[in-house]
């Protein structure tokens, strides 16, 4: 990996150790805003004090072992890259919907289900991309935004509480969202990015002041002990299958999550990057699966790969694993300091309502940031129409699912759910007569470059292909069609075709002639200036390199080279 | 046969001589590039500059040329130094991992002056 000159410690680099200890405080500090989500299912759950705790506790020490098992380097599980987890929203419903049905011993067995989706996912990324397309991976993210921000609201507003309690509880939801978004629009460097931390302790001074943190809340914190371990798996786990969907749309969400992550990881670690490598992108996935079969059977909270982190870590220029070891030790510590816990514990529900609407507004944004970096073309326009109405018809008509026969409760029953299947039916539908395909004929004798380059570009045009992959597609074809008639000795016609359907941009060239090699390894200078062979296999290094796979057929004198390109 | 897509133009800078390059470097353009750059070596030319400022298109023979230039220069006691590598000919550049073996300037001027500089 080339290490950017933004970079100050890359993935591979050991910075010294005040360096790593600091930097995984820092991620410590901004993935402990969202311990608000364990803190709610215990709550909502209806749990005891104590055993809330054990939640947090354990889902501490799932977070510190899913920060190591992401930055592993080799083996097939996590990224490779310091990409640590966090609880995740896309997780809390589907656990608050299964605690109210079944009790959280139903919750954790099913996050360990939606684990093992999402290990089994993470094995079939690449042949799922059509069907998970970037706009409905976008979807997804505002429909968590959308449930996770009436969720907030509930809590900000204090439904149901006395009259003399109101005023209070909106004076501490008034300041730590006040706080929270004062600081992240008008201040910037430590205070915006410690922006939600600020909030939430101004919400807890406050609380202290008015009253709504009480004195035997402060007690609780008092009387926890320094060090003693999380009650782990102590309300054990069961299943329900009319949950099954609500979980898998959780882990597919994950999955999304973890591509668009691990990808970002990738790109601000090497300065030569030129595509997403699938193998780190699916240990990422698999890595995210584990950590929630983990999280499941010991009893936290659902967690997923942290965009903010990666943020982060491209913002301080600290993008060392060892800085993704140093989380992972951390957390664990903190795990067995229920006093740490303890402070988790007492905080005010107009706390937790600012921190999670701040929060939701957040994931939001990113939702349609990530839908419309796309062309919206009629299809997709549907897809993510019908789907975000069939998401929000359910935010806004709660009782929706109440006439509905029992299985399909869970479906209709979650906004995220609900809207979510929608526009997978669409997308799957609109496939239907998606892909084009066209070709044309060369010769050898008398081959105009110019020509082949306005026939693809005109052809891309028209299928709304993304600019940046049409450049690669002229260059390799440029490239290809000039090393076979330099070094190929073709005799006829070179017959080119194009392929797309959104996702792929296929190109494939057959001629009479010799097959081109195309190296893994570029060869050495002296090589490329001093003999034929050096240049031709320089070619066909650049050929594959240009490519996301590549392939060379021979049927007798018949050649086939074919190049897909990821679209 | 390739249709040639590709024209030249040479400046004399003082002691430094600057090629900018327009169209596509393809095997048909790196010949008549390679052709005048030795005659521009065999005529005493030791420190030369190549524009890319108006390249659509660079392919592995345009890479060789370049790499043959550096070598030539480098006999001489001279120096090449490339300008106006962008967009799609620095993916490339980066593409075929040879990115590193130049020195490259952002525009023709700073390149001249670098090389008219060296060794004063």
């Amino acid at each position: 990996l080339k290490k950017p000159t933004t970079i100050t410690y890359a993935v591979d680099d050991r910075p010294p150790l005040v360096v790593t200890v600091l930097s995984g405080l820092q991620h410590v500090g901004i993935i402990a805003i969202v311990l608000v989500f364990p803190l709610l299912l215990g709550r909502e759950a209806g749990l005891p004090a104590d055993q809330t705790s054990d939640i947090l506790g354990t889902t501490m020490l799932v977070l510190g072992i899913g920060a190591v098992l992401q930055s592993l380097p080799r083996g097939g599980i996590g990224a490779g890259y310091l990409c640590p987890p966090v609880c995740t929203a896309a997780y809390l419903g589907p656990s608050l919907l299964a605690a109210k049905t079944g009790g959280i011993s139903l919750a954790f067995g099913m996050t360990a289900f939606g684990g093992l989706v999402e290990s089994a996912l993470s094995r079939l990324l690449r042949p799922l991309r059509p069907y998970l397309p970037p706009e409905v991976s976008g979807l997804v993210v505002v429909l968590i935004g959308v449930s996770l921000g009436s969720l907030a609201f509930r809590n900000l507003l204090g439904i149901g509480l006395p009259q003399a309690e109101q005023l209070p509880h909106f004076s501490v939801a008034a300041v730590t969202l006040g706080t929270m978004v004062g600081l992240s629009v008008w201040s910037h460097g430590g205070l915006r990015l410690f922006c939600a931390l600020i909030g939430m302790a101004a919400g807890y001074a406050v609380a202290a002041v008015s009253g709504v943190l009480t004195t035997a809340d402060l007690q609780t914190v008092q009387s926890a002990p320094l060090v003693s371990a999380p009650g782990i798996a102590v309300h054990g786990w069961s299943w329900d299958a009319s949950l099954a969907i609500a979980f898998g749309v959780a882990a597919l969400s994950n999955c999304v999550r973890a591509i668009g992550d691990v990808t970002i990881c990738q790109k601000i670690n090497n300065a030569d990057w030129v595509r997403p490598d699938m193998r780190s992108i699916s240990g990422g996935a698999l890595a995210s699966g584990l950590t929630n079969i983990l999280g499941g059977v010991l009893g936290g909270h659902g967690v997923s790969t942290y965009t903010s982190s990666v943020g982060l870590a491209a913002a301080t220029g600290v993008t060392s694993r060892q800085v993704g070891y140093a989380i992972g030790g951390i957390f664990v510590v903190l795990a067995f300091m229920p006093k740490a816990s303890a402070v988790f514990l007492i905080m005010p529900a107009p706390v937790i309502g600012a921190a999670t609407l701040f929060t939701s507004a957040i994931i939001f944004l990113n939702g349609l940031q990530i839908i419309t970096s796309r062309l919206l073309d009629a299809r997709r326009t549907l897809t993510i129409g019908l789907g975000l109405i069939a998401g929000v018809t359910v935010e806004v008509i709660l009782a929706i699912a109440d006439g509905s026969s029992t299985w399909l409760r869970p479906v209709i029953g979650s906004s995220l759910v609900f809207g979510t299947l929608v526009a997978l039916a669409f997308n799957l539908l609109f496939r239907v007569g998606v892909r084009q395909h066209v070709e044309m004929s060369l010769r050898a004798d008398a081959h105009d470059p110019a020509k082949v380059e306005e026939f693809l570009r005109r052809n891309g045009a028209l299928w709304g292909a993304r600019p940046d992959i049409v450049n690669r597609v002229v260059f390799g074809a440029g490239q290809l069609v000039e090393a076979v008639i330099e070094h190929g000795n073709p005799s006829g016609a070179l017959e080119l075709q194009a392929r797309f359907d959104e996702f792929d941009f296929d190109l494939r060239l057959s001629y009479e002639g010799a097959a081109l090699e195309l190296p893994e390894q570029r060869p050495s200078t002296q090589e490329i200036r001093d003999t034929d062979a050096g240049a031709m296999r320089l070619a066909g290094f650049l050929l594959r390199r240009n490519a996301d796979r590549a392939r060379v057929e021979q049927q007798g004198s018949r050649v086939a080279i074919w190049f897909l390109f990821d679209h | 046969m390739l249709k040639q897509s590709m024209e030249l133009a040479i400046v004399q800078e003082g002691a430094v001589v600057s090629i900018a390059v327009k169209g596509r470097l393809d095997s048909v353009g790196s010949d008549m590039l390679k052709a005048r750059i030795s005659q521009l070596i065999e005529s005493g030319t030791t420190r030369l500059v190549i524009d890319f400022g108006q390249v659509a298109y660079i392919s592995s023979a345009g890479f060789r040329v370049l790499l043959v230039a550096a070598r030539q220069t480098e006999h001489t006691n001279g120096a090449l130094a490339l300008s106006g590598v962008g967009g799609e000919v620095r993916r490339l550049f980066d593409l075929a991992a040879l990115t590193e073996m130049f020195t490259i300037l952002p525009d023709r001027a700073q390149a001249v002056a670098a090389l008219a500089n060296r060794d004063r």
